[in-house]
């Protein structure tokens, strides 16, 4: 920290290390996903089979094993404010196929909920929230799927909050409970005024 | 004899019986005088507990005459400190107040013996592994504990009485179930130390896992090459009584007397040597292979891994050792074309039975191997689903030139050579799903590296991918090894095969993996895919590790007595084990190991004679009913009923007796004594222990 090369202050200031970042574990932040998760992320012997099973990291620059790395060394603050963190599908297969048994997607889970804890969430997230809160859906139900239902002899709406909207009060109830609509209109109206 | 008086005097009046069986003679008439002593094992007790509190409260301790306290009291000087105790004060017991009496339980009791005492009044009190390394933040709480330990040690020192081991005569023959690398070396070493030995084999021919692989990894010699040597030594022999497609069908007895029973399946064909006993001189199988020519049953080839036909009467390999052929009953017709074919030798049985042996050993060797693990319970790799997906094992034989294709890798779907071949490691290895194995199988990164040199070596053009996690490369020349293969082109790719798909129409496959180290998920297509299986114990092995009564660990492999300082014994007095039975390692390791068991064998034989502890139940006749449901229960059969004045009573066979206490423990009579463990001793401990030292 306090070495220098002795060189004039301005090249002191360019050439200082700005990669390294072991100062910034907080090995309370692995307790803490581990406890959200109840997986084991600190288990990870980096194999890649959880990557390699991943249906986003071939087409982005997510890379769940990373994040299992981030979670083992306490590294909170690269996981949480790495935008890659909303990048997985959560279809499971690095779950079902990881040799220690750990859960990947539970890390991300838990992930995904400090952060969100932190205001840090993509707007298409909540997005989703209000969506949800007014139709009981992330995915509303929409013309091309009615008509899709039809042709399979389907009533058009399925029997969800679309065919009992009596309903959707129940899980307004629970959004509002953990203020999750509250918050997210919130954000969703600091950022987008 | 002399049992049946000690028992006599024993009810009548212990203190006399103490006299009576003790080889030195104690101080008429005394109070016990116990010594303590406390070690301080460096700081690994004395860090924990408060030696000198502990020393002050153990000089209070009824009977106590003497206390003292070492460093280490297992060093000679802590040693001499009792030897001159007992010299000194006319001690009549001694506790130890240190570590597990698995360790030094031994130590100290040669210490008491030297000091002028019978060895067995000596007792231990754990205050280590039971207290210290459990207890290592409590200080308060683990001194009072040691306090605790120390008094219930005394109250059963002041009881303690003299014992006599005994000793019984040692079998001079040994017997090695199974003849893999790890067996054959076992039985050579044992034959050629003069010990008949009798080496047991499963299937038709001796070599085991060895004879199936082509080359063994670094010096990369023929595995054949090498084995069969031995293979010959071991048909030739004097000492080695060779019985092949043979099981062990029960055991019974102990170290020094094992009554094996021997089930020789019905092979079909005769030895010369058989064919002698019937009559038939110049009889008998030489081996020419005419029934096998003739036979119209096909079946798999099991030692091929399946890769090759095989007829109903059959040998597995050009050089086996027995050469006698063998009949799969299971799938014989019983045409006769072979009977015919085999002429006046008449060497072909089709009626054969199978046959029980009876054999009488000292000691024995335990060497049953591996198997590999069902890797299709993987399904993400494909084995079994996707033709191009083969086994190490399957890899030996395909690249072996004595092998279903001459040696050749050809790829199973089509027969072309692949040209690019990736390698699985830990397939299946290292797997905490509960689907694999979680430990490490040892030996496949080593074989991977010499698979990967192999098809350099053959196949100009082809590129081996080695999909690793780490790469174990341990032993003597392995890393020099590793260096070597990767020069020559082998691509090593940290990261492990997530799964596997194959082209319906090609049958070529792609590979899914993460390169780590470049933090990129990589597709990779080969013609071929090896999986470095994991191995697991032999299908079916537990019966016999259970006749020999050896455990198994949590892992399934069998179990040493101790992981370093004792791996070839097993916690069964006698009875040892070799190779891979008792966990993976490479040829090196099992052959070191198989003579260390095969060493370790050899001594009781030697020595003519072994020590029993003397733990074993006394049947006290006066309060013996004769009722004989102690009999019954002994788990091994040490027990009998037999008329002594006109009444029956019970009989203990002490070399069987294994002192368990389960028949003491249920005998309603309270007629069974337990040597070292008898109930007054039991009850002074339990007293002492509720009762704070109050009488």
């Amino acid at each position: 920290m306090a070495r220098t090369k002795g060189y004039p202050a301005p090249l002191e200031e360019k050439l200082k290390d700005t990669r390294l970042y072991s100062d910034e574990e907080n090995p309370q932040f692995t307790k803490t996903v581990e406890k959200i998760s109840m997986t084991i992320p600190h288990m990870c012997y980096q194999c890649g089979t959880c990557t390699a099973s991943c249906p986003s990291a071939p087409r982005s620059s997510y890379r769940i094993r990373k994040f299992v790395r981030r979670a083992l060394l306490g590294l909170e603050m690269e996981a949480l404010n790495d935008p890659d963190l909303w990048l997985c599908t959560t279809c499971y297969s690095c779950t079902d196929r990881c040799p220690r048994d750990i859960a990947p997607t539970d890390v991300i889970m838990a992930m995904r909920n400090l952060a969100f804890k932190r205001d840090i969430v993509p707007v298409n997230f909540l997005k989703t929230v209000t969506a949800i809160y007014s139709s009981g859906h992330g995915v509303p139900n929409n013309d091309v799927n009615r008509a899709a239902r039809e042709k399979l002899g389907l009533p058009r709406d399925p029997p969800t909050t679309h065919g009992y909207p009596e309903f959707i009060k129940g899980i307004q109830y629970i959004l509002d409970y953990y203020e999750l609509k509250k918050n997210a209109d919130r954000i969703i109206k600091e950022r987008e005024g | 004899m002399a049992e049946t008086k000690k028992t006599k005097k024993e009810t009548a009046a212990k203190k006399e019986v103490k006299k009576q069986a003790a080889p030195v003679k104690i101080k008429e008439k005394q109070q016990p005088r116990i010594g303590v002593f406390a070690c301080h094992c460096g700081t690994n007790i004395a860090g924990s507990i408060d030696i000198e509190a502990l020393q002050a409260a153990a000089a209070k301790i009824p009977n106590v005459a003497y206390v003292d306290n070492y460093q280490y009291m297992c060093s000679t000087p802590g040693q001499k400190k009792i030897e001159d105790a007992i010299k000194e004060h006319n001690l009549t017991g001694i506790v130890v107040a240190a570590c597990s009496p698995r360790l030094h339980e031994p130590t100290f009791r040669t210490a008491t013996k030297e000091g002028g005492l019978n060895p067995f009044r000596f007792e231990m009190a754990n205050i280590r592994e039971q207290n210290a390394w459990v207890h290592m933040h409590d200080h308060e709480g683990a001194t009072e504990k040691a306090i605790d330990a120390v008094r219930i040690a005394v109250a059963k020192a002041a009881l303690l009485e003299d014992l006599i081991p005994k000793k019984v005569p040692v079998e001079k023959a040994a017997m090695v179930v199974g003849a893999g690398i790890a067996g054959m070396q076992a039985a050579l070493d044992l034959a050629n130390a003069g010990i008949k030995t009798y080496l047991i084999e499963k299937e038709p021919s001796i070599g085991g896992r060895m004879s199936q692989l082509d080359k063994t990894f670094p010096t990369l010699d023929c595995s054949q090459c090498i084995l069969t040597p031995k293979m010959v030594d071991v048909g030739r022999n004097e000492n080695i009584d060779l019985m092949t497609y043979s099981e062990v069908d029960a055991v019974e007895g102990y170290i020094g007397n094992f009554d094996v029973t021997i089930r020789k399946k019905a092979r079909g064909v005769l030895t010369p040597k058989e064919a002698e006993g019937r009559g038939l001189v110049g009889g008998g199988c030489n081996g020419c292979g005419d029934c096998e020519a003739v036979c119209p049953v096909i079946k798999p080839n099991l030692f091929e891994v399946n890769m090759k036909p095989r007829k109903a009467i059959y040998i597995n390999h050009p050089q086996v050792v027995p050469l006698i052929y063998t009949i799969d009953f299971d799938s014989c017709v019983k045409c006769g074309l072979c009977v015919t074919a085999c002429g006046d030798k008449k060497a072909i049985d089709l009626e054969m039975e199978d046959e029980l042996i009876k054999v009488k050993v000292g000691t024995a060797i335990l060497a049953t191997g591996y198997d590999l693990f069902p890797i299709e319970k993987k399904d993400e790799w494909g084995y079994n689903k996707y033709e191009n997906v083969v086994t190490s094992l399957e890899f030996e034989r395909l690249i072996c030139a004595s092998g279903p294709t001459g040696g050749h890798l050809v790829r199973p779907s089509d027969g072309v050579t692949p040209k690019k071949v990736a390698f699985l490691l830990c397939s299946g290895s290292r797997d905490n799903t509960g689907v694999g194995k979680p430990y490490c199988s040892r030996f496949c990164c080593m074989y991977s590296i010499k698979h990967a040199h192999q098809i350099i070596e053959k196949i100009p053009g082809v590129k081996p991918y080695l999909f690793y996690m780490d790469i174990r490369a341990f032993g003597k020349a392995y890393e020099e090894f590793y260096y070597r293969i990767q020069d020559e082109g082998a691509r090593f790719i940290r990261g492990r095969v997530a799964n596997i798909l194959e082209d319906p129409v090609t049958k070529n496959l792609t590979v899914m993996a993460d390169d780590t180290l470049l933090d990129r998920p990589m597709k990779l297509d080969v013609d071929m895919v090896v999986l470095a299986t994991a191995v697991q114990p032999t299908t079916g092995v537990d019966t016999v590790r259970k006749m020999f009564g050896v455990s198994n660990s949590m892992d399934g492999w069998m179990l040493e007595a101790h992981p370093k300082l004792n791996p070839c014994g097993t916690t069964t007095a006698g009875v040892y084990l070799a190779g891979v039975c008792q966990g993976p390692k490479d040829i090196p390791d099992t052959v070191a190991q198989a003579e260390g068991a095969a060493s370790a064998a050899s001594i009781p034989i030697h020595m003519g004679a072994v020590e029993l502890e003397p733990y074993f139940a006394m049947c006290i006749e006066e309060k013996c009913a004769g009722c004989g449901m102690c009999v019954n229960l002994c788990p091994y059969s040490a027990l009998a009923l037999v008329e002594k004045d006109g009444r029956k009573v019970m009989q203990v066979t002490e070399a069987k007796c294994k002192g368990c206490g389960t028949c003491g423990g249920f005998c309603p009579g309270g007629a069974i004594w337990m040597q070292h463990f008898a109930t007054p001793q039991i009850v002074a401990q339990i007293d002492a222990f509720l009762l704070g030292g109050e009488q």
